[in-house]
């Protein structure tokens, strides 16, 4: 070999071998975390010399085990809660029970700048009739879109009892976007719930009144107060209520309660529990019964059945009446063209539950001790036949009771609601009793109760009222907790506990304190079906769903005066505002269209103007317009209100009113 | 073999002291020089030819891959921040790395190597463009010089990236938030920048520069030892020689 070869092949060698060797060199960062991740505590503590110190059960370690969530470990399903009088809906995650995000949804929420910029506070404006402006919502139920029966994670929607209100909140970014309010009543509790493909949803309302809330004297009851059944139209397509293309069905002046959509052979039809069939009024003052009893003097209240396919043909041949721009179906052309039927449900009924396969409708009674399962076929044939017992004194057929039902199962004092596993068992909660019973819908007989703590209202299971529940967990959502918490004060939390249903017996597995509300409904979804987003596209405003038209670039941020109007085009990045002095003059109306430039995950900065009411919060990528009056002349530090970065109290700058007249 | 031969001349007549082997199995060894009157084989010439090829194919291949990565890991960035550079420029966390950058005052990625970045196509079409002249007209004694633009490819960028990296530590912005004292980057394994642990590693587009140059390097050994070595005209080989790979011209031997 010659002796420039061996040279070239040398240094070759030594360069490609110097390289390889050096790549090779292990990632001791990746160890290091790989180390922390792992922990350095060895298990030499005595498992049992733990549980004396703590006083703690063979059962009490079970179930710690069965919930305990180690850090970076994440739940397998996620609670959508009501979150009762605060107006929010709460994201609680299972089987750790830990509370995830305070959705923002008919009350403003300032840690997400809901109600503090224009595009959320539009929001929630869609939301108010009157001339009061609603800062607080009575939510009731959840309830989550779906596909063929099953939750597909896009979008949830959730009532307000107390001003008839239904919202729509995007689960890809878990914000509310959408809040219509109905003109025709002034309470609805039948809602939200969805048509198995989420083409409708339902909002029933509760307390009767003159429709479109218009006056009528307690005399006129009959004559003139109502119910209404309000068909919800989705636009999946836009993720929002489409009002024009919606309508109402007119019912009697009963109580109209909880409904539920048929699914499977069901699907078409919708059923509505009602109580005060007596029509009670009240009176107290002049010494009639109070509501609670007049309202509880039959033995049987209605079931309302509503074959919601013939309510469409029967909107689209134009047999309607608008009220207040909503295209109702009268009670008469309702019970003409039998899209009202009826049938008896025992006293003072609660819940109205479809099972997972839509063969059976579940009704529990407030008064009553058993559940009562219906058998959808018999309604069916009933209705297809023209088979009814009777007419009730509006008109609308009403179907026999005996001939309806599969059969009655004594569950207790007070069942209320039921939910579903994947063994055809239902778990109906027991509010006078405090328990979840546990029964057979095949054999229809009752296997187990299980103390809860207190004064169970609804209940909830993993996907339990889907076409395929998965029979894991169910939730009792108690009213009260008396003695389980640390006290607080006279109003006390609610309690959520999670109950293992996987072996023969279920088991309590944990409590979670509610503080913020009363919570009524909760749906519970597999968080596989959850895509959230992590950010926002560069100047992407979540409130109108598209790329905002005042979106700022880097670089591009500017002040534009038009007369008295104040333009500020601000963007927000680590650790500055651009621009981070504004000065305007008394009098100005100021537009901040602030854009966040961030896109890393988790990133967030906050804005406020002191004293001005401002609060936005600006994840990744957010938009967002907020308008001010600059009526107070001063000197208004403006700063970010997230703790940002290192430099984060070095994020501000300065908003001078000038006051009039001044140089 | 027993011993390795002097010169070529030791094989006119071809002899050993173990066992006789039959002749076409010597030919099979490149070291077996066939006597000087027969000429160089066409197939020797198309393999040199074709290595070449195959290397200036590799080398080309490269100039669209990744190159060399840095990662930096701190505590809020569990999955790391990425940055990974290539001749067509840098990609991965960019705007976050320059985020962060701009709190010590660093320059931003996209104004860094500028030029290279801007004429890089060029110079990898002149690497290659150079390969394959020289290998088509470098003489004898000047072939060896065909393994060094192959060479100077990946050592060259390794270089340039040392001599960035080393600018961008020591030019910050003395306005900036905060203030460090002048750093290199490490560009091998692992370091540490304030709250970060760096580590940066070569990748494909590197790996793939490196097969060109040793396939040069085998082309070349070939080309000088099987080839020009035993060509008729390399006793009138000069600088450049056009003999061997252009033309093919073959006269008889001249003798011993």
């Amino acid at each position: 070999m010659n002796q420039w070869t061996k040279r070239s092949l040398v240094m070759g060698t030594l360069l490609v071998g110097g390289v390889l060797g050096l790549s090779y060199c292990s990632n001791k960062a990746e160890q290091q975390i790989q180390q922390q991740e792992q922990g350095n505590l060895n298990a030499s503590a005595d498992l049992k010399t733990l549980m004396a110190a703590r006083n703690l059960t063979e059962g009490d370690v079970e179930a710690a085990l069965k919930t305990y969530t180690p850090t970076g470990k994440k739940d397998e399903y996620m609670i959508f809660a009501s979150g009762g009088q605060s107006g929010q809906v709460l994201a609680i995650g299972v089987p750790s029970m830990r509370l995830l995000k305070v959705i923002g949804v008919f009350t403003p929420e300032p840690w997400q700048g809901y109600g503090y910029g224009d595009d959320t506070n539009a929001i929630l404006a869609g939301g108010n009739q009157g001339t009061h402006k609603l800062t607080w919502a009575d939510v009731h139920h959840p309830n989550l879109s779906e596909t063929k029966g099953d939750y597909d994670g896009q979008y949830l929607f959730v009532n307000d009892k107390a001003n008839a209100r239904i919202a729509v909140v995007d689960l890809a970014d878990f914000a509310t976007k959408q809040i219509v309010a109905n003109p025709l009543v002034a309470s609805d509790h039948g809602g939200a719930f969805v048509t198995p493909n989420t083409d409708y949803v339902i909002e029933t309302s509760q307390y009767p009144a003159p429709l479109g809330r218009d006056y009528a004297p307690l005399s006129d009851y009959k004559a003139k107060y109502r119910g209404l059944a309000m068909f919800w139209k989705f636009d999946r397509t836009k993720g929002r209520i489409d009002p024009a293309a919606s309508f109402g069905v007119e019912l009697p002046p009963y109580s109209q309660d909880l409904a539920d959509a048929g699914k499977l052979v069901s699907d078409g039809w919708v059923f509505i529990g009602s109580w005060n069939t007596e029509m009670a009024t009240g009176g107290t003052l002049q010494g009639k019964p109070a509501i609670e009893s007049g309202a509880s003097q039959n033995d049987m209240d209605y079931l309302h059945i509503i074959d919601w396919k013939k309510a469409e043909q029967v909107v689209a041949a134009g047999k309607t009446t608008t009220m207040k721009g909503v295209k109702v179906i009268t009670l008469q052309t309702a019970a003409d063209e039998n899209v009202l039927t009826l049938v008896g449900e025992p006293k003072s009924p609660h819940g109205a539950d479809v099972t997972p396969d839509g063969t059976a409708i579940v009704v529990g009674g407030k008064l009553d001790t058993h559940g009562t399962v219906y058998e959808f076929s018999k309604i069916k044939d009933q209705i297809a036949a023209k088979k009814f017992e009777s007419k009730d004194e509006f008109g609308v057929p009403v179907l026999s009771f005996k001939d309806t039902i599969r059969g009655q199962v004594e569950l207790g004092l007070g069942p209320l609601h039921t939910v579903f596993d994947d063994k055809g068992n239902a778990y109906t909660s027991i509010f006078l009793e405090s328990k979840v019973a546990k029964w057979s819908l095949k054999d229809m007989k009752l296997i187990e109760k299980l103390s809860v703590h207190y004064n169970v209202g609804h209940i909830l299971a993993a996907e339990g009222d889907t076409v395929s529940p998965d029979g894991k967990y169910v939730v009792a959502m108690n009213k009260m907790s008396i003695d389980r918490f640390t006290g607080v004060g006279p109003l006390y939390p609610q309690n959520f506990q999670l109950i293992d249903i996987t072996g023969d017996k279920m088991k309590l597995l944990a409590d979670m304190p509610i503080g913020i509300g009363e919570p009524h409904y909760s749906q519970m979804i597999k968080t596989d079906k959850l895509k959230p987003l992590k950010m926002y596209t560069p100047g992407f405003n979540p409130a109108t769903g598209v790329k905002d038209p005042n979106a700022v670039e880097g670089g591009k941020e500017r002040i534009e005066r038009h007369g008295d109007v104040v333009d500020v085009y601000m963007t927000a990045v680590r650790s500055h505002f651009t621009p981070d002095q504004v000065e305007v003059n008394e009098g100005d109306t100021v537009n901040f269209h602030i854009t966040s430039l961030e896109q890393a995950e988790d990133q967030t900065h906050g804005f406020t103007v002191d004293m001005y009411n401002v609060n936005i919060s600006l994840e990744p990528g957010k938009h967002e317009n907020v308008t001010i009056k600059a009526d107070m002349p001063g000197v208004y530090p403006m700063y970010c209100t997230e703790f940002c970065s290192a430099l984060h109290l070095e994020m501000q700058g300065f908003f001078l009113v000038k006051p009039k007249g001044a140089k | 073999m027993s011993s390795a031969p002097k010169h070529a001349s030791d094989y006119d007549d071809v002899h050993t002291d173990a066992a006789p082997q039959a002749p076409e199995e010597h030919h099979r060894h490149l070291n077996v020089v066939k006597p000087k009157a027969t000429p160089v084989p066409l197939w020797r010439r198309w393999l040199v030819v074709g290595l070449m090829a195959a290397s200036v194919a590799t080398i080309a291949a490269s100039f669209s891959q990744p190159w060399w990565q840095f990662t930096l890991y701190a505590p809020q960035y569990p999955h790391g921040l990425h940055m990974v550079m290539g001749l067509t420029g840098v990609t991965g966390d960019v705007g976050e790395i320059d985020e962060l950058n701009h709190y010590i005052g660093m320059t931003k990625l996209e104004t860094v190597a500028s030029t290279e970045l801007h004429y890089a196509a060029w110079g990898v079409a002149l690497v290659a463009i150079l390969v394959f002249a020289m290998t088509l007209f470098m003489g004898r004694k000047t072939g060896k010089w065909i393994v060094a633009p192959a060479l100077a490819f990946p050592i060259g960028f390794m270089l340039d990236c040392y001599f960035h990296l080393y600018e961008a530590g020591h030019s910050m912005d003395p306005h900036a938030a905060i203030r460090l004292p002048g750093f290199t980057p490490q560009m091998f394994g692992n370091g540490q920048i304030g709250q970060f642990m760096t580590f940066a590693n070569p990748l494909a587009g590197f790996w793939i520069a490196v097969v060109g140059a040793l396939l040069v390097v085998v082309a070349t050994v070939v080309r000088q030892r099987a080839v020009c070595a035993e060509c008729t005209q390399r006793g009138a080989c000069g600088a450049v020689c056009v003999n061997a790979f252009v033309v093919r011209k073959e006269h008889p031997p001249t003798g011993a």
